[in-house]
């Protein structure tokens, strides 16, 4: 994405919730190839509040990666794998 | 799932390595949406235990070269819904109803326009997303967890929840709203300006 100039960039965005649900599906991967040019190449240079959401959203995503996953007890995975194999052939 | 009417019978060795390479690669995301379905570290085990003891003995209706873990996540969602659901600590049937309507009304989104910045959230380093995720009504945290932490498609997560496509979409977007707010409320605690 270029760096927009923010001197020229409407504050207020008149879809904001529109144009959140699609800022969101492009970052799910989930729009059209044509939804994604326009949105990202157009709207977002020339409008802060889907410019300031976008980076928002992006922040979010890694943050939950970095901080929500969990591994599994070492111990829980034998347990299971075990009696998984007293299973078979039952 | 209820389309597959295809039966397998595999042999033990077949089962077996079903299970070796293609359950077991998913157990730590199985694990940790458990845990964030309960909250409880010993309930997680078990409903992760159930879980792959049902896939196991289900093998037969899984078809090999098909998504293993879409199958699993689903089965652990809907053990979670008929086995732990009332002992877990969400709110209790009336809240839950309560809260869904609210956030099925049209203009909510209108409402909810959390002022959240990128800057407040670099600071938050410690537990407060995951606190935050944690606190959200089950149906909202699990759309969250199944797209961003675990990045199925909608498609996908339509099929897991039993829901359309456009309930996920619409289901995500609140539940993003929601987890801002709350966001939002610790950098206000954590004295950070947000707007
Ligand atoms: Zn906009």
């Amino acid at each position: 994405m270029n760096m927009p100039d923010m001197n020229k960039m409407k504050q207020d965005c008149p879809n904001k919730q529109e144009c959140l649900q699609l800022l969101q599906s492009i970052l799910d991967g989930e729009a059209t190839a044509a939804q994604k040019e326009t949105f990202m190449k157009q709207h977002l240079q020339e409008c802060m509040t889907c410019y300031q959401n976008y980076h928002l959203e992006v922040a979010i995503r890694g943050l939950l990666k970095q901080k929500c996953s969990n591994e599994a007890p070492e111990e829980l995975i034998n347990s299971i794998k075990e009696k998984v194999i007293k299973n078979l052939g039952q | 799932m209820e389309e597959e009417v295809v039966r397998n019978q595999y042999t033990d060795a077949q089962k077996q390595e079903i299970f070796d390479m293609e359950f077991m690669p998913h157990i730590n995301a199985m694990y940790n949406f458990a845990y964030r379905l309960t909250l409880e570290r010993d309930d997680a085990k078990d409903l992760l235990q159930d879980t792959y003891l049902k896939a196991y003995r289900f093998i037969d209706s899984f078809q090999q070269g098909t998504n293993a873990k879409a199958w699993l996540f689903r089965i652990l969602k809907n053990s979670f819904i008929n086995d732990y659901r009332k002992k877990s600590k969400e709110p209790s049937k009336v809240d839950y109803q309560e809260v869904e309507a609210y956030y099925n009304s049209e203009d909510v989104d209108r409402q909810i326009t959390p002022d959240l910045r990128v800057e407040s959230l670099t600071n938050m380093i410690g537990d407060e997303i995951s606190n935050a995720l944690n606190s959200l009504d089950v149906d909202f945290k699990t759309v969250i967890i199944l797209c961003d932490l675990e990045g199925f498609k909608y498609e996908e997560m339509a099929k897991i929840l039993d829901i359309p496509i456009g309930t996920v979409r619409s289901r995500l977007h609140r539940a993003r709203n929601l987890l801002k707010e709350k966001l939002s409320e610790y950098a206000k605690s954590m004295g950070y300006k947000t707007a």
